[in-house]
């Protein structure tokens, strides 16, 4: 399989930020990033995280009752620089 | 995913239209700035603003407006956001950098004319901006001839009120300036009908210093050996700091710093110590235009400093805290603000001086004189400033282009041979 790269959605940038709080509070390394278009159509925050961290991102979202709109990934792959 | 829709609808945007943006721009930013090594954590937050451009921020400003307050858009440094804060409103910087906005800009503008102009004016004319759409009234200013006409146009869309900038540095100029400010003023209090006093005066000057500080702070780390932030990033602090929340922005690029500092400690950078080290000087990078930068850090360089408008300009030197008198105020915000060095001032020797100053203050192995298509002021005025950097030994080279991919492979070339020669 190819190399993934591995996003969590959310309802609103609250629950995002909600999230973020614990990452940073358990030191596990995430990115904040746009939401990709493959992903959703609706634009905004999402978090780009390591697969080796998903456990502990899940039972930190169930812990804290945190809302998103699911655990994705896409293939890894070189973004086109076409300036807007 | 947050759904904006019926707020940017609420806002009398074009939807379909503004989904075409929306679209490209992960796209872009992934391949500008998430693509980077070794980036400080701390760029997350710029990552959350940039991710919430058209959302949250827009929200905010939504909300302040339903709360009975005001949004007022600028388009230069010149127009001092001390008075918008203390009318108690919030100033958001309009400036257009997407090449998204030109088409539109070009249905009512000529069409050789700067980019910055037709993108500003296309930006509004087309109903794709909502921070465009969420301001009570613009403000302008008479820095150049396509800007000032341009806002004849605009006041068919939008309430505008023109700031009549001097372009000579005299003493007659600077009283003629704090006149201004304060006809300025009472147009502000006018709109927001709150009355602007010497206290919420001086609580405004010395938040914008504190803006200036962080700033002042973020481009000192620049100044190390081994760079800790890229070229790029910093342009994006800079480009965010015009429309998000000031104390907000405070406060986390302070954080930035923080780590910036550790990491200079550390000798962690973001390029080998043997990187190029290029400043830029020239016309202003309004988001999102990163093209220059991208280049050149594309090409092995970091970017260490900017004498722009999105740069050094913005926020060197503090208005005067101590004055305690309106009168004493608005003098000192108009001796701060007639002081930044722009090309459209004749004569404009304090630019050199800048110039070459911070050149040395960081480091800069060469500069990059960057010009926006059909700059007149700037495009002239990099004479003087050639001869002033070849006196003081500093390569320099000039870049003339607009937002647009056309010439990305030529400017590709030219940068990577004006770096081997610099290094």
């Amino acid at each position: 399989m190819e190399e993934q790269n591995y996003y969590i959605l959310f309802p609103n940038v609250t629950e995002g930020l909600k999230l973020e709080k614990q990452l940073k509070e358990n030191s596990i390394k995430y990115t904040i990033v746009p939401t990709p278009r493959e992903l959703s159509k609706c634009c905004g925050i999402c978090i780009m995280y390591e697969k080796e961290n998903e456990d502990a991102i899940k039972q930190a979202v169930e812990k804290q009752g945190i809302k998103t709109e699911g655990f994705k990934s896409l293939p890894k792959r070189k973004p086109a620089v076409k300036f807007i | 995913m947050a759904d904006y829709r019926e707020l940017w609808s609420n806002l009398g945007m074009d939807l379909e239209k503004h989904d075409v943006l929306c679209a490209v721009l992960p796209e872009l930013y992934g391949g500008v700035y998430l693509s980077q090594k070794n980036r400080p954590e701390g760029m997350n937050y710029y990552n959350f603003v940039v991710s919430e451009v058209h959302g949250l921020r827009i929200k905010e400003l939504d909300d302040h407006r339903k709360a009975g307050g005001k949004v007022v858009g600028t388009f230069c440094v010149f127009v001092p956001d001390e008075l918008i804060l203390a009318a108690g409103a919030i100033g958001v910087g309009l400036c257009g950098g997407s090449q998204f906005w030109i088409e539109d800009g070009e249905k009512v503008l000529p069409r050789n004319i700067c980019p910055l102009v037709k993108a500003i004016v296309g930006a509004k004319v087309s109903g794709t901006c909502p921070y465009f759409q969420s301001c009570d009234m613009l403000t302008g200013e008479t820095t150049c001839d396509g800007k000032k006409k341009a806002w004849e146009i605009l006041s068919e869309y939008a309430p505008i009120h023109v700031m009549d900038l001097p372009q000579m540095k005299r003493d007659k100029d600077y009283k003629k300036w704090a006149e201004e400010i304060y006809d300025y003023k009472a147009k502000l209090e006018e709109l927001t009908g709150n009355k602007i006093t010497e206290e919420s005066l001086s609580a405004a000057i010395k938040l914008c210093n504190r803006k200036r500080e962080a700033l002042q702070r973020l481009y000192n780390a620049r100044k190390a050996l081994n760079v800790p932030i890229s070229g790029k990033d910093a342009l994006l602090i800079s480009q965010i700091a015009f429309y998000d929340n000031p104390e907000r922005f405070i406060e986390m690029t302070n954080k930035l710093c923080d780590e910036l500092e550790s990491r200079i400690k550390e000798g962690v950078g973001v390029t080998g110590k043997n990187s190029p080290r290029i400043m830029i000087t020239g016309t202003p990078m309004a988001i999102p235009n990163w093209k220059m930068h991208h280049l050149i850090e594309e090409s092995g360089a970091v970017v260490v400093c900017e004498e722009t408008c999105t740069g050094t300009r913005y926020f060197e030197k503090p208005v005067d805290e101590t004055q305690t008198t309106m009168e004493g105020m608005i003098k000192a915000l108009a001796d701060r603000y007639l002081n930044i060095n722009c090309a459209c001032f004749t004569p404009n020797k304090g630019r050199e001086e800048d110039i070459v100053r911070l050149a040395k203050e960081y480091g800069a192995d060469g500069v990059i004189y960057y010009n926006l298509q059909f700059c007149h002021t700037y495009n002239i005025e990099y004479r003087q400033v050639e001869k002033a950097l070849k006196e003081a030994g500093i390569p320099i080279i000039f870049i003339e282009t607009d937002y647009s991919n056309d010439d990305t492979g030529q400017l590709q070339t030219r940068i990577e041979a004006f770096l081997e020669m610099v290094k």
